[in-house]
């Protein structure tokens, strides 16, 4: 199956779904030093439901994180 | 003279933004030396390989920290009711706060808001729990119609962002003011100078939210500084009650027993 995470194409050969934090291992260097948040096609998911959101062929994630803003 | 939001009583009346600085040790100055108690900042797509965002983030952390002050995270960039809710879910997360700036731009030419996503947003987070501040043109019913979804704050534009015209419709303002006396009203967007800022205030507006006015100045921080003056002298000047306009001219110093007055006549 493929993701997308930010944008950028993430193809598993063996999967044909996988929770939130695994798809988050893909995307961080270094996760536990990160301030983020995560939408899943659009819509917010929860830091306390990662493990059981699931994302599946053709869903696309966004990580976001803070930046300066007017 | 206090400014208050959603209960909280603040010393400053100025709302700042953190963006456009010319780094952010300037960034950092500029908002301290403005007597802000209160920043605007935002999210974007996390790039693991750039470490700007985590350091931006410790810088405001400290601001906040040292200032006693609070974050107010923005909408900015979203065009549907849908993407804002889901921006402010995802800022409520990670800034602890239910405090939101709400934008949803409906046009990329001015950046004006679109009045009916903004509405339609606006009732969904109220209904989450939000504390909403939004961003809207100076339409007089528009506001009326956020404050009776539950707005205690509202923040009509003076003119678009980052133009720097200052205050393009200072009736409509003025109306809005009048219409809605009981709303925290902060005009948000536009201001150019501190003698808009100052306008604003002796309009019996409660405070101003800017950005690119002290950003963009060639010295940040002291423009910070003159604006925090200028909404302290237009909150106490409105306060204070400012004189009504006369047609004609009235003498200041006294006539009567002036010497050599009317002599000639």
């Amino acid at each position: 199956m493929n993701i997308h995470i930010n944008g950028k194409a993430y193809p598993l050969s063996n999967e044909t779904h996988i929770s939130v934090s695994s798809a988050l291992t893909l995307h961080f260097i270094e996760p536990q030093q990160s301030t983020f948040a995560v939408a899943l096609n659009g819509d917010f998911v929860g830091r306390t439901d990662y493990d059981t959101t699931m994302v599946k062929n053709g869903d696309s994630l966004d990580v976001l994180q803070p930046i300066q803003g007017g | 003279m206090s400014l208050n939001i959603y209960g909280q009583n603040l010393d400053s009346r100025l709302l700042i933004g953190s963006a456009l600085y010319p780094s952010p040790h300037v960034m950092k100055q500029a908002i301290l030396a403005s007597g802000s108690q209160v920043v605007t900042l935002s999210l974007k797509r996390q790039n693991p390989a750039e470490k700007s965002g985590q350091q931006i983030w410790h810088y405001l952390q400290e601001i906040v920290a040292q200032t006693n002050g609070h974050l107010l995270p923005n909408t900015a960039g979203c065009k549907t009711a849908k993407e804002a809710v889901t921006l402010a879910k995802m800022s409520r997360e990670i800034f602890k706060t239910d405090w939101i700036k709400l934008e949803v731009i409906g046009d990329d030419y001015n950046l004006q808001p679109d009045p009916i996503e903004l509405l339609n947003a606006t009732e969904q987070l109220i209904a989450d729990g939000f504390k909403v501040l939004p961003y809207c043109t100076d339409d007089l019913v528009l506001c009326q119609r956020l404050y009776d979804l539950g707005c205690q704050v509202i923040m009509p534009w003076a003119s678009p962002i980052g133009t720097g015209k200052g205050l393009m419709n200072p009736y409509n303002l003025e109306t809005i003011r009048l219409r809605l006396p009981e709303a925290t009203l902060i005009l948000d967007a536009g201001i150019g100078k501190p003698s808009d800022a100052c306008l604003a205030m002796e309009m019996g507006y409660d405070g101003v939210l800017l950005n690119s006015a002290v950003a963009l100045a060639d010295n940040p921080v002291l423009m910070a500084k003159a604006f925090g003056q200028a909404l302290q002298a237009g909150a106490q000047g409105y306060v204070a009650g400012i004189m009504q306009q006369r047609q004609t001219a009235h003498p200041s110093t006294p006539t009567l027993d002036t010497p050599f007055w009317h002599q000639n006549s």
